[in-house]
């Protein structure tokens, strides 16, 4: 299928602007171009946020005060279930994705991915997947509300709400996976002349290592559901004790999955923070080679520290050890990373447009989240706050200050490369600090309500919680109001934006910046750039 | 054989064993 990308390119060489054979929605179906694929699943990815976020303004809608409110327990116990799903495979990991069809291709020279129909493929399994898990809340019984982990053995005792969720996540993998083989394909192989490893842009590399992250984990994800589809309709008692298996072990097996999921996350965010703040810092990425070795002793370790996800299920304190100590040496490769980006803008001549802004808050907020990831290693404090709020507020920090953060630093810093149009910068600036304020508002007092013992995923609380949730449920729907402006934003600017620059940003200095123009063309690189 | 088409049998040959294994170890351990 290499050769489909290649005779595509020669077949419309001088035709820069030619979309191919189709117009219309049939584009979008049809297109095997990166670049109309890194968008498809970017909007996509939005859709998903948005339908995740409604979910998670119904959570807080209901713990705005104690008590019963709007929805029952049960419904509750969905909703908190798929907003999980959706937020982590529906929204997170498919805006990477699209920002590495995008990027990646542009950034080492290559014509496109290396298999462009796989690519088209992996993008068009998500939007069936994203319709199981929605469909699910209608099936008797309604959506699953065993949580995001799936754990057994409520798994089993579910509908077949449970059944069409198993079949999203096998969906969902498979076009994880796919699109990871196609990543990791087109990295090795189709990089410019010149384009040596140590020579390509930290986003590339930290994509690179996701993607074995994901070739590697993801199947062990789908084993796991597998397992459970079995134990529920093929008379298996993988996770039944009755039947000789063991619940426990399915948290094993989730958790080692589940872990470098959290790397699968994380590390292309900070590839995107990486090319962000050293081209508004005008210095090169400070560290580079440490940046890329500190990258993959990440993703190594991410394999030696799923127990500390349970350290409560009843483990030697042998295990309770060894999973601590593995889990406390993760914070040095990160620490070499945050120190590397701080580094980088020390004595840097520093502007703070909006890219720039996002970046700083994902340095301040993620490295909290970090802090707070420490606090949760260390098993005697783990057992008095697991499955607190304190779980809760920590892994928001990572998720949304980490990735959400990264991400729209993504979009600012490259919307004008795509689309030729610079966005609002005063209107963006609101948007940072808005979502900034209200994000904090949401999950920084999520930290004392889990210290004060307030157990997660429960829908009425006692009265002495309802000021701290009072204060994060306004918050929750200001964010919520906050990202339908972040809309507004990306369509004024593609619908009227001011003409953008060849060169917006001046200290940016890869591929897509130096070597292409802005609008980049349909097609590019149809001939590879010598950079030898 | 394309390099890329043998990059890719590699990574999902990866892929397959593991997801299969996976299952085949515990059933084989359930007895």
């Amino acid at each position: 299928m290499s050769s489909v990308a290649d005779s595509h390119a020669h077949g419309h060489a001088g035709h820069g602007d030619h979309h191919g054979g189709y117009g219309g929605i049939m584009r979008w179906i049809t297109t095997t171009n990166h670049k109309d694929i890194g968008t498809l699943y970017l909007w996509f990815s939005f859709i998903m946020f948005m339908v995740g976020g409604v979910m998670a303004l119904a959570i807080r809608l209901e713990l705005f005060s104690p008590g019963i409110q709007y929805f029952n327990p049960d419904l509750f116990n969905q909703f908190t279930t798929m907003h999980g799903l959706i937020m982590v495979f529906g929204a997170i990991m498919p805006a990477f994705v699209g920002f590495a069809n995008w990027q990646i291709p542009m950034m080492i020279g290559a014509p496109d991915m290396a298999f462009a129909r796989l690519n088209n493929w992996s993008f068009w399994l998500l939007p069936f997947a994203g319709l199981l898990l929605i469909i699910s809340f209608f099936t008797p019984g309604g959506a699953p509300g065993v949580g995001w982990t799936l754990y057994a053995p409520l798994t089993v005792q579910m509908g077949v709400g449970m059944d069409l969720t198993i079949f999203a996540v096998h969906l969902l993998g498979m076009s994880s996976i796919l699109g990871s083989i196609n990543i990791i394909t087109t990295i090795l192989n189709l990089r410019a002349p010149g384009m040596t490893l140590m020579r390509m842009p930290l986003f590339v590399w930290t994509w690179l290592i996701t993607a074995y992250l994901l070739v590697a984990a993801m199947p062990v994800l789908a084993g796991a559901v597998t397992m459970t589809l079995t134990d529920r309709h093929f008379g298996t008692t993988f996770f039944n004790a009755a039947g000789g298996g063991d619940p426990v072990l399915y948290q094993h097996i989730f958790w080692f999955f589940g872990h470098p999921e959290v790397y699968i996350i994380a590390l292309p965010a900070f590839g995107v923070v990486s090319q962000v703040i050293p081209a508004f810092s005008r210095k090169p990425l400070f560290g580079y080679a440490s940046m890329v070795y500190a990258t993959s002793a990440i993703a190594i370790l991410s394999f030696i520290v799923w127990a500390h996800h349970m350290y409560t299920v009843g483990m030697p304190v042998t295990g309770q050890l060894f999973f601590m100590y593995a889990t406390t040496l993760i914070a040095v490769p990160t620490g070499v990373k945050v120190f590397n980006w701080v580094a980088t803008m020390w004595k840097g001549s520093l502007t703070f447009e909006t890219p720039m802004l996002f970046a700083i808050g994902f340095l301040f907020l993620f490295t909290m989240g970090g802090f707070t990831g420490l606090v949760l290693s260390l098993v005697p404090i783990d057992i008095q706050l697991h499955d607190t709020y304190y779980v809760v507020a920590h892994f928001h920090y990572v998720m949304v200050a980490g990735a959400l953060f990264s991400a729209f630093a993504g979009v600012y810093f490259w919307l004008p490369k795509w689309t030729g149009r610079m966005y609002d910068e005063t209107l963006g600036k609101w948007h940072f600090w808005l979502t900034m304020i209200f994000f904090n508002m949401i999950f920084f007092v999520q930290h004392f309500l889990g210290l004060a013992g307030m157990p997660r995923r429960i829908p009425d609380y006692p009265l002495m919680f309802e000021t701290w949730n009072k204060i994060s449920s306004i918050g929750a729907f200001g964010f919520g109001l906050t990202q339908l402006f972040f809309l507004y934003i990306v369509l004024k600017a593609i619908r009227s934006g001011e003409k953008a620059p060849e060169r917006p940003w001046e200290g940016a200095d890869s591929l897509e910046w130096t070597h292409l123009p802005t609008p980049v063309p349909y097609h590019t690189f149809e001939v590879q750039p010598n950079l030898k | 054989m394309s390099n890329n088409l043998k990059t890719a049998l590699v990574l999902a040959s990866i892929a397959l064993t593991t997801f299969v294994g996976i299952i085949a170890k515990y059933w084989i351990l359930n007895g």
